[in-house]
């Protein structure tokens, strides 16, 4: 069983995060294992098992029970870090070598996509999905 | 060699006592890298069109010591003082624009700083005669301060660590922020800042042969400001440090999974009170708290500090930088 977290927490103007990766559906498809989806209310459902608003305690025990799990640049990737339990983050426009843990698998297609300012809010910065690698690219690494 | 930054703020002076610290100012015996008057006026002028100052710009180039003359937002000398902090320089040399330094005060308190990389402020005697109070049995302690005149208000005549300063003062840049929180009389603003280099493990020195003369100017400055409820909402901002004396801040008002991240720092904390956006993950009172018991909370901002330092390692470095 998989656990993917779609997106990171939403901006004040009601944008698109540009930290959202956005091939979810095309990756979804071509994953042949069980999928939870986890988030919160307001998200839109991607998998027939979303669980939303789970506590610490539920979603860590959801981390630990998975074979793995996908996340964009969101609190999944450092829970998962927190807990030993090794996946893949989506990274666009936020650096994964500040924000991110090396015991993960960082897919970051390009470090020249990378917004020169990391510590501005997010509300300042477009969603481009250039940013983002392909859900072939991160199909081969889920299938490691 | 480091490089010095000479910090002036200035309100309601310009005709008074500001033009006799230019001058002081430019005949130092070692020049500062940069000399920046603040101007928090509130109806601010343009004083190259002044004569006077139109001598103290060109005795500033003919010594080639360069010189920006900047208008201040009107927030206060905290926010003014906090910019020369971060304005990349090693050194500031804070001077208000009522304390006229001797010759020789930024090459005395320079002398230390360049020997002692503990060093996090020094400051010499800030004089206002005939009011020159009996110093000689005070403590400095931050814990005596309402209860003892401040250790610079007479002549020193050796070298002793205190636990703040006061007025005028050299301090090593960046270290430690200023606090925002405090109102626009920005009382005990000094006091708060030097303190909080001290907390951080730097030496706070008093030292002999740098003489400031302090003219308590009555117009300008935070006199100016005679609303008592200013002066006690910094009082309380102050005293609610104080309560925390010995312990570590720390103040998480970041995302859920920066508190992840902070979880592998705590227990390497000595004694921390911690104020936490996600109680779940980090135990700890709440950032409503901590906004009525310290102001303003930039200073604990792991990303404005990021920021600052321009930061390219890991949140986790950072957070170790900011708190061990």
């Amino acid at each position: 069983m998989i656990i993917i977290s779609p997106y990171s927490q939403k901006l004040r103007t009601g944008k698109k995060n540009p930290k959202n990766y956005p091939y979810w559906k095309e990756l979804i498809a071509m994953i042949d294992e069980p999928i939870i989806q986890v988030g919160i209310d307001g998200e839109e459902q991607l998998v027939d098992d979303f669980r939303k608003n789970l506590s610490m305690d539920e979603l860590s025990s959801v981390v630990r029970e998975c074979r793995t799990w996908i996340s964009c640049d969101s609190f999944l990737q450092h829970l998962g870090w927190d807990l030993g339990k090794k996946g893949i983050v989506l990274w666009g426009p936020s650096d994964p070598l500040i924000f991110g843990h090396s015991e993960n698998i960082n897919l970051l297609k390009d470090r020249s996509h990378l917004v020169k300012d990391q510590f501005i809010w997010w509300e300042a910065t477009e969603h481009q999905d250039e940013r983002f690698v392909s859900p072939q690219i991160v199909l081969e690494y889920l299938k490691e | 060699m480091s490089k010095v930054l000479c910090s002036v703020a200035t309100r309601g002076r310009y005709n008074t006592t500001l033009p006799l610290v230019l001058s002081a100012i430019i005949n130092q015996t070692k020049s500062p890298d940069k000399l920046i008057i603040y101007d928090d006026n509130d109806e601010p002028q343009d004083m190259r069109k002044e004569m006077i100052y139109q001598y103290f710009f060109q005795m500033l180039d003919s010594k080639k010591i360069p010189w920006e003359w900047k208008y201040a937002d009107k927030k206060g000398q905290h926010h003014i003082h906090q910019q020369a902090n971060i304005a990349g320089f090693d050194w500031v040399w804070r001077c208000d624009d009522d304390a006229i330094p001797e010759p020789n005060v930024l090459e005395t308190l320079y002398s230390y700083a360049k020997r002692n990389p503990k060093l996090g402020a020094v400051g010499g005697s800030i004089l206002t005669p005939p009011d020159m109070p009996d110093t000689s049995k005070v403590t400095g302690k931050i814990e005596d301060i309402s209860r003892e005149p401040n250790a610079q208000w007479n002549m020193i005549s050796q070298v002793k660590p205190v636990d703040h300063l006061h007025c005028s003062f050299l301090y090593r840049a960046g270290v430690h922020d200023f606090n925002l929180g405090l109102s626009r009389v920005a009382h005990r603003e000094e006091t708060l800042f030097t303190w909080g280099l001290q907390q951080k493990g730097y030496q706070i020195l008093i030292v002999p042969n740098a003489v400031t003369w302090h003219m308590k100017n009555p117009q300008g400055g935070i006199r100016s400001e005679t609303n008592a409820d200013l002066y006690r909402h910094d009082e309380e901002i102050f005293t609610n440090f104080l309560r925390c004396k010995g312990k570590t801040i720390v103040v998480l008002n970041c995302g859920r999974g920066d508190h992840v991240v902070f979880k592998r720092i705590l227990p390497l904390i000595k004694d921390p009170i911690v104020f936490t956006c996600y109680p779940d993950i980090i135990p700890g009172m709440s950032i409503a708290e901590a906004t009525s018991y310290f102001g303003n909370l930039d200073q604990f901002s792991i990303y404005k500090k990021m920021h600052q330092w321009n930061w390219t390692e890991s949140l986790e470095k950072a957070f170790r930088k900011m708190y061990l």
